[in-house]
C-alpha cells in the first residue's frame, strides 16, 4: 500500500518514519482511501465506540480531568491504542494510527444523520482529541500544528511586559517569563471567557500557551462540525447494502440514555389531587420544589419547567396538570393564570408553539444547566444547596442517623451528586444493610440518572414491600 | 415608588403619546442599521401587549409608515423587540419551520430591582426609592465599563425600564452577530453572584483577582459604605446582620461578633463593619495560619461580602439566547406612566427615576406650550426633548458604523 521510509539521522540512528501518519494527532481532514474488510469495518467502529462511551460516562461521573485521562488511557490501550512517536520501537504505530483514522471516519458516517447524534459525536471526539493533545509532548504538538499550518498571533516580548500585571492576575498559576500568549478574538474561546480564565481587552483574549489546547480544540470542533454537516447531506446517496446494516447496528449499540416518556405509567392514576400523596416517592429535587410550591403558592420559570416535566413523566395528563397548577397558584386570579401560566404548561405537553413533546430532564441536565439564582428553587439540592441547608433538608426528610448524614455529605463534597442521591434513596428506603456491613463502596442500585427513574424505583420498591407484608 | 392612579397610562394618553411623541423615524432607523430597502427592519420581530392583556408575537413591518399605522391602531401598552429573522416574522406560518431562524440580535441585559430584595432593607418587590436606586448606578457603571473595555463594544444604549430596573442594548454589529454560546460566555464572565434562595454565601473569590474583578472592586469600594452600610444599614438589626455574618465561614467569629453586637445598640453599621473587618484580619494573621487555605479564605471574605451586597445582579436568561424579546425604549410603563428613557452611563449617578417624564406630564406640557416663532417638533416642547436627542445621537452612531461597514464591504468586492 505505501512504503515505509527508513531515515538515517545525523547521528547515524536509524528511524522508521511513517510517511502516511507522521503524527499521533489527527485532524481527520482527509478520508482514508484504501480497502478494508467488512469485519475490520465493524470491529474498528465498535472499538472506537467503546472509547467514546467511556469518555461520556467518565464525564457523567464528574471525575477530575486527570482521572478521566487515566481512565481513557486504560480503555484506549484495550480497544484503540495510540502511542506517541517516541514509542516507535515498541508499538506498531502505523497500524494504530490507521485504525484510529479509519474508525473515526466510519463513526462519522454512523453519527452524521441527526442533530442529536452529531452533537453527541462531536462532544466525545473533542474530549478525546483534547486528552490526546494534552498527553503529547511540546515538540510533537508544535510539529503537528505546523503541519496543519495552524498559527495564532502572539504577543511580542515588549507587549507582554507592558501587560504584565493584568496577564499575571488573570493567570496567577503560570510562570510569566516563560509563557507565550496568543491573541485571539474573545468569541473563539468562549469557555475561557466564561470561566474568566484569560485576560481580555478590547475584544481580544490573551491566551497563555498552557491553554493553547482550548484554541486547538475549537479548531478541531469547527472542522468536525462542518464535515459532519457535509456527511449528513451525502448520506442518503449511500446505498451499499453491506454498509447500511453495519452503520445501523452501530447506532443501536449506543444512542445515549434517554428517558422515554411512555404511556404505561407505573402508578394507577396520577391526578391533580393525589400528587401530594406521591411526594414520598419523589427525589429531593422534586420534593423541594413541591414543598416550596405549597409554601409560596408560586414557582419561578425553571422550577416550573423542571417540576412540570417530571410530573408529566409520572403520568400527570395535561388536563390534570392545568388543574394542579391552577390550584397550587392559589393567590392569583383565573385570568392571570390563563394569561401567564397555562400556555407554558400546555407547551410542555407539546400542545403549543412548535409542538415539541419535551422529555423530563435527566440528572445531568438538572445538575449542569442553569444554576439557580436569587429566589429560584430549581436544580439539584445535592449540588445547589449550601451544606447547612442540605443537612437540614436531609434530616427533615428521613436521614436521622449521624453516620448516614456524614456519608451523604462526604459524597457531596466529592461532587458526586447523583451518587449522593442514590445513597439517600438507599438510606431512606431502608436498603442500608450493606452499609452497616461496612462495604460502603458497594451500591445496591445503579446510580440514579433520572428523577423519574428514582420515582419509578421507589414505587416499585413499595409495591414489593406491600406485597411481602400482605403475605 | 407608589403608582398614583392619575399617573397610570390610560388608553387616551397612550394614543396621544404614539401620535405626537413616539420617535418612529429614529426607532426604525435604529433597528434597520442602514440596510437597503429596510431589509433588516422588515425581518425584525416586534411583539405587542395590548390593553386587553393579549400578547401578539411575530409582527413585522415594512417601515416607519407601516409601523406607525399599526401602532396607532393597536395602541400597545408594551412593545418588545425580538431578533432579525431569515424571513419576515409575519410570514412565519407560511414557511417551513426550519426556514425561520434568528439571524442577528443585539446583546441585551436586564437588571431588575426585585433581584436585590434579599439585600435591600428599604423596599421590596415592585417598590423603589432613591436609596436602593443607587444599586442600579453601581450596576450600570460596572457593566458598562466591562462591556466597553474588556469586550470592545462601543454602541451601548442603557434604558430605564419604567419602574424598577434598567436594560442595556449592545448594538455593535459584532455584538448582534454573536452566537448563543458567546452570549452565554459573556454573561458567565460578568456573573459573580451565584446561588439560589437556598445558598447563603453567593460569592466565591480567589486570592488573586482577575483584572475585571479588580476593576469592579474599585467601583464597589466607592459606593459600599454609602449604599450598604449607611443607606441600607445592613448591620443595623439582628435579622439583617445575621445574613451578613452567615457569609463568614468561621463559627467562632460569627458568634463573637453576634455577641458583641447584641450587647450594644448604639454602634452604627459603619462601626460594626470595621469590627467585622478587624476580626477577620486578626483571625487570618494568627500565627501558624498565615499561609494556610483558611487564612486565605478569611482574608478574601471581606471582599466577598462587599461583592454580594453591591455587585450587579443580572437576569442571565435574558442575555443568553438570541430569541429573547425585551421591551424597547420609549415605551410607557402602564402602571407608573413613566416613559422608558435612555440613561447616559457616564452620568448615571445623576439619573433620578422619579424625575422621568410621565405620559400625563407630557400631555400637560404640550397643552401649556406657547407657540413661538420657530416651528418645533412636538417632543421638543416637552421635558422628553433631551432624551430623544440622546437617542437620535446614539442612532447616528450605530448608523455610521453600519455605513462604514457597508463601504468596506463594497470596496472588498472589487
Amino acid at each position: 500500500m505505501f512504503s515505509k521510509r527508513t531515515l538515517v539521522s545525523e547521528t547515524g540512528e536509524v528511524k522508521n518514519h511513517n510517511q502516511k501518519y507522521p503524527y499521533r494527532l489527527n485532524f481527520y481532514n482527509i478520508p482514508p482511501i484504501e480497502e478494508i474488510t467488512t469485519e475490520e469495518f465493524e470491529v474498528f467502529a465498535l472499538d472506537r465506540l467503546q472509547v467514546l462511551k467511556a469518555i461520556e460516562s467518565a464525564s457523567l461521573r464528574s471525575k477530575t480531568e486527570l482521572q478521566v485521562a487515566d481512565h481513557i488511557r486504560d480503555i484506549s490501550n484495550q480497544y484503540l491504542p495510540l502511542h506517541s512517536t517516541e514509542g516507535a520501537k515498541n508499538y506498531p504505530l502505523e497500524e494504530e494510527r490507521r485504525k484510529d483514522h479509519i474508525s473515526h471516519f466510519i463513526l462519522r458516517l454512523a453519527y452524521c444523520r441527526t442533530e442529536e447524534l452529531r452533537k453527541w459525536f462531536i462532544k466525545q471526539e473533542c474530549a478525546l482529541f483534547r486528552i490526546r493533545f494534552i498527553e503529547e509532548n511540546k515538540e510533537e504538538r508544535q510539529a503537528f500544528l505546523n503541519n496543519e499550518r495552524l498559527y495564532w498571533n502572539d504577543l511580542t516580548q515588549n507587549e507582554k511586559e507592558s501587560m504584565k500585571n493584568e496577564l499575571s492576575q488573570a493567570n496567577p498559576h503560570i510562570k510569566f517569563n516563560d509563557e507565550t500568549f496568543f491573541i485571539v478574538n474573545f468569541e473563539q474561546v468562549p469557555d475561557l471567557v466564561a470561566r474568566r480564565a484569560v485576560y481580555i481587552k478590547a475584544g481580544k483574549a490573551y491566551v497563555p500557551i498552557s491553554e493553547q489546547v482550548t484554541l486547538v480544540v475549537v479548531e478541531f470542533r469547527k472542522r468536525l462540525s462542518a464535515a459532519l454537516d457535509l456527511a449528513s447531506r451525502a448520506f442518503p446517496s449511500i446505498d451499499d447494502e453491506r454498509i447500511l446494516p453495519l452503520l445501523n447496528n452501530i447506532n443501536q449499540q449506543y444512542l445515549g440514555k434517554a428517558y422515554v416518556f411512555n404511556n404505561d405509567t407505573i402508578v394507577d392514576k396520577v391526578t391533580a389531587d393525589n400528587v401530594d400523596q406521591m411526594v414520598g416517592h419523589f427525589p429531593l429535587c422534586m420534593m423541594h420544589m413541591h414543598r416550596k410550591l405549597r409554601e409560596l403558592h408560586h414557582l419561578k420559570h425553571y422550577a416550573r419547567m423542571q417540576y412540570s416535566l417530571f410530573l408529566k413523566g409520572i403520568g400527570l395528563t395535561v388536563e390534570e396538570a392545568l388543574i394542579f397548577w391552577r390550584k397550587s397558584f392559589s393567590s392569583i386570579t383565573d385570568e392571570k393564570f390563563q394569561k401567564e401560566y397555562a400556555y407554558n404548561i400546555r407547551h410542555n405537553y407539546g400542545m403549543e408553539g412548535k409542538r415539541q413533546d419535551y422529555l423530563p430532564l435527566n440528572c445531568n441536565s438538572i445538575i449542569m444547566h442553569k444554576q439557580p439564582g436569587p429566589g429560584e428553587q430549581h436544580g439539584c439540592p445535592f449540588k445547589h444547596f449550601s451544606e447547612d441547608n442540605l443537612k437540614v433538608f436531609l434530616t427533615q426528610t428521613g436521614v436521622k442517623k449521624d453516620e448516614h448524614l456524614k456519608a451523604i455529605l462526604d459524597i457531596v463534597k466529592g461532587k458526586h451528586y447523583q451518587v449522593a442521591c442514590t445513597k439517600y434513596f438507599e438510606i431512606t428506603k431502608c436498603l442500608e444493610d450493606s452499609i452497616s456491613r461496612g462495604d460502603g463502596e458497594r451500591h445496591l442500585m445503579e446510580t440514579i440518572t433520572h428523577p423519574n427513574s428514582y420515582f419509578k424505583q421507589s414505587v416499585t420498591l413499595s409495591k414489593i414491600n406491600n406485597s411481602q407484608n400482605s403475605k | 415608588m407608589d403608582s398614583k392612579e392619575d399617573e397610570a397610562a390610560t388608553p387616551e394618553l397612550l394614543s396621544f403619546f404614539y401620535s405626537r411623541i413616539f420617535p418612529f423615524k429614529t426607532y426604525v432607523n435604529w433597528l434597520n442599521y442602514e440596510t437597503e430597502s429596510n431589509n433588516a427592519f422588515k425581518n425584525r420581530e416586534l411583539s405587542f401587549t395590548l390593553a386587553s392583556d393579549a400578547y401578539i408575537r411575530y409582527n413585522s413591518y415594512n417601515g416607519e409608515e407601516d409601523l406607525k399605522t399599526e401602532i396607532m391602531k393597536m395602541c400597545p401598552t408594551k412593545i418588545d423587540i425580538g431578533a432579525i429573522y431569515t424571513i419576515k416574522p409575519k410570514d412565519k406560518k407560511s414557511m417551513r419551520l426550519s426556514a425561520f431562524r434568528p439571524v442577528e440580535k443585539e446583546l441585551i441585559f436586564d437588571i431588575d430591582m426585585t433581584d436585590y430584595d434579599e439585600i435591600r432593607t428599604c423596599c421590596s418587590g415592585a417598590s423603589i426609592c432613591h436609596k436602593c436606586w443607587k444599586f442600579m448606578t453601581v450596576a450600570i457603571k460596572i457593566i458598562d465599563v466591562a462591556l466597553r473595555e474588556d469586550f470592545g463594544f462601543k454602541h451601548l444604549l442603557w434604558v430605564y425600564s419604567g419602574r424598577r430596573g434598567v436594560h442595556c442594548w449592545v448594538c455593535d454589529e459584532n455584538a448582534r452577530k454573536l452566537s448563543n454560546e458567546s452570549r452565554a460566555a459573556i454573561v458567565s464572565y460578568l456573573a459573580v453572584i451565584k446561588g439560589g434562595a437556598q445558598v447563603r454565601k453567593k460569592v466565591q473569590l480567589n486570592r488573586t483577582l482577575h483584572p475585571f474583578l479588580r476593576r469592579s472592586l474599585r467601583i464597589i469600594e466607592n459606593y459600599f459604605e454609602d449604599i450598604v452600610l449607611k443607606d441600607q444599614d445592613v448591620l443595623g438589626s439582628e435579622e439583617n446582620w445575621s445574613k451578613v455574618l452567615n457569609c463568614i465561614q468561621d463559627d467562632e467569629i460569627i458568634k463573637k461578633l453576634s455577641n458583641k453586637w447584641n450587647g450594644s445598640n448604639s454602634k452604627s453599621s459603619v462601626q460594626k463593619w470595621e469590627e467585622l473587618v478587624n476580626e477577620l484580619e486578626h483571625a487570618a494573621s494568627v500565627s501558624g495560619r498565615k499561609l494556610s487555605k483558611k487564612a486565605e479564605q478569611l482574608q478574601i471574605c471581606k471582599l466577598e461580602i462587599m461583592f454580594q451586597y453591591t455587585y450587579p445582579r443580572l437576569d442571565e436568561a435574558v442575555s443568553k439566547n438570541m430569541n429573547h424579546l425585551l421591551k424597547g425604549p420609549f415605551c410607557v410603563h402602564p402602571k407608573t406612566g413613566r416613559v422608558c428613557v435612555p440613561i447616559q452611563p457616564d452620568d448615571c449617578e445623576n439619573f433620578d427615576p422619579f424625575e422621568v417624564p410621565t405620559v400625563s406630564s407630557l400631555y400637560q406640557e404640550l397643552n401649556l406650550y406657547i407657540e413661538g416663532e420657530r416651528k418645533v417638533q412636538d417632543y421638543e416642547k416637552t421635558s422628553l426633548k433631551p432624551y430623544i436627542k440622546y437617542f437620535d445621537n446614539f442612532v447616528k452612531g450605530t448608523s455610521k458604523e453600519a455605513r462604514e461597514k457597508n463601504r468596506a464591504q463594497v470596496s472588498m468586492e472589487f
